[in-house]
């Protein structure tokens, strides 16, 4: 004695309605497309951003594409970690390549800064110490490395810097 | 002629194609923002001047050596989020009253007539040189630019309302020096503080005089730059509390 009769008399079970189900993607993907931002290449060296507060945003300067990223950090391989100095590594858009002398490529950061200002056409480019370079460097790095990189940039009048953090908020 | 009846285009692989769109743009972007402090390095000279003596007032040092240690002014630091306090009564100590047997930066107090008198004879002297031929252009615009200057003195001091305007020393400023083997934590923990110190000098004032806090008023700003009445807001805070940061290259 059942209450759940099986055999209804053939009737099938309705589908379930799915025109609207578009639309919900729609929706989503309009709210990705607006709350987010075009990631950055993926570096091929492992960064972990010490935390900071009381920071500036750098979105604004990377929609007027003002900005350029330099990471500084440990190569993702820990074999490849032993050709550099001190074990850290920077990669100027994933090229990490020690030099001879196991010295990390500092002396490519002119070379690299000024073919990024080059490329860029004229009818948007300002004035290259506008460019900000920003520095993503792991906390463990060296400070002796970002003075390094400051020193190539001062020479070419690349003028602002910026040191990336995690902001976490109002402390 | 008889009317034909189109056939419903079937839509059932909509949803596919925006899962897929969907999907890309997950994958491509990312939703944190890219927070830094923005520092600028000075302009290479070729032939450096010698440099100027400093007085040992105008100078707040924060060293750090190889072994993250912490130096405030000299004496030993142990935990680097008391940074922000120290730099905080570095500014403030004077800011009143001068102490003249205090270690700490002094700060001049002008008055509006002083303003207009200062004005008054740059003024005479752009008229001067523009009626004199073969005048050199840089000095010119140099005048020009001193007369400028003053100009954001008097309408700063004008919105802050009070007898005078207070200015800390021009030579004084908060000095950077890391050793090389220093980690960027520590140094990104210092320049932290420092902004902290910034923001709580500006935003006291801020809340005093308006009772709106300073992010509130540079948000403002951002939101609209045409935003005349907050920006000179943000010009007398930054007048007021103008933190000049000296980085130091390690040796």
């Amino acid at each position: 004695m059942s209450k759940f009769r099986k055999d209804d008399g053939g009737k099938k079970a309705p589908g379930v309605n799915t025109s609207s189900l578009p639309d919900i993607v729609f929706m989503l993907l309009f709210f990705f497309m607006v709350a987010t931002t075009s990631k950055e290449v993926d570096p091929s060296v492992v960064v972990v951003s010490p935390k900071g507060a009381y920071t500036t945003d750098l979105t604004p300067f990377k929609q007027r594409s003002e900005v350029d990223f330099l990471y500084l950090g440990r190569p993702l391989n820990p074999a490849r970690a032993e050709a550099f100095q001190g074990g850290y590594a920077l990669s100027l858009d994933n090229v990490v390549v020690p030099n001879p002398d196991g010295l990390y490529t500092v002396n490519a950061v002119k070379q690299w800064k000024l073919d990024k200002f080059n490329s860029k056409p004229n009818t948007m480019k300002s004035n290259i110490d506008a460019v900000i370079t920003c520095i993503k460097a792991d906390e463990k790095a060296p400070t002796g490395m970002i003075f390094d990189i400051r020193k190539e940039l001062q020479a070419i009048d690349a003028i602002s810097v910026a040191y990336a953090v995690r902001d976490n908020g109002n402390i | 002629m008889a009317k034909r009846e189109v056939p419903e285009i079937n839509a059932g692989s909509m949803a596919d194609i925006a899962f897929l769109l969907l999907i890309f743009f997950l994958v491509t972007t990312t939703m944190d923002k890219d927070q830094a402090f923005l520092r600028a390095i000075p302009k290479k000279v070729e032939n450096p001047p010698p440099p100027q003596d400093t007085q040992e007032r105008d100078i707040c040092a924060i060293k750090a050596n190889n072994n993250n240690q912490l130096l405030f002014r000299d004496e030993l630091l142990a935990n680097p989020d008391d940074i922000s306090e120290k730099v905080i009564e570095y500014y403030r100590y004077n800011e009143e009253k001068n102490d003249l047997t205090s270690n700490y930066p002094l700060y001049t107090r002008i008055s509006l007539k002083e303003i207009e008198e200062k004005m008054a004879i740059v003024e005479a002297e752009i008229e001067r040189m523009e009626s004199t031929p073969d005048q050199s252009e840089d000095i010119l615009k140099y005048r020009y630019d001193e007369l400028a200057e003053w100009q954001v003195k008097l309408d700063a001091l004008k919105l802050y309302g009070k007898q005078s305007l207070p200015e800390v020393s021009s030579q004084a400023h908060v000095r950077v020096e890391v050793q090389k083997k220093t980690s960027y934590e520590l140094f990104a923990k210092i320049h932290t503080e420092i902004q902290e110190a910034i923001y709580t000098l500006r935003n006291d004032a801020s809340m005093k005089l308006w009772n709106t806090s300073y992010g509130v008023i540079t948000k403002r700003v951002d939101l609209d730059p045409k935003n005349m009445e907050d920006k000179a807001k943000l010009d007398l805070l930054k007048l007021l509390y103008n933190v000049n940061i000296v980085e130091v290259t390690p040796k």
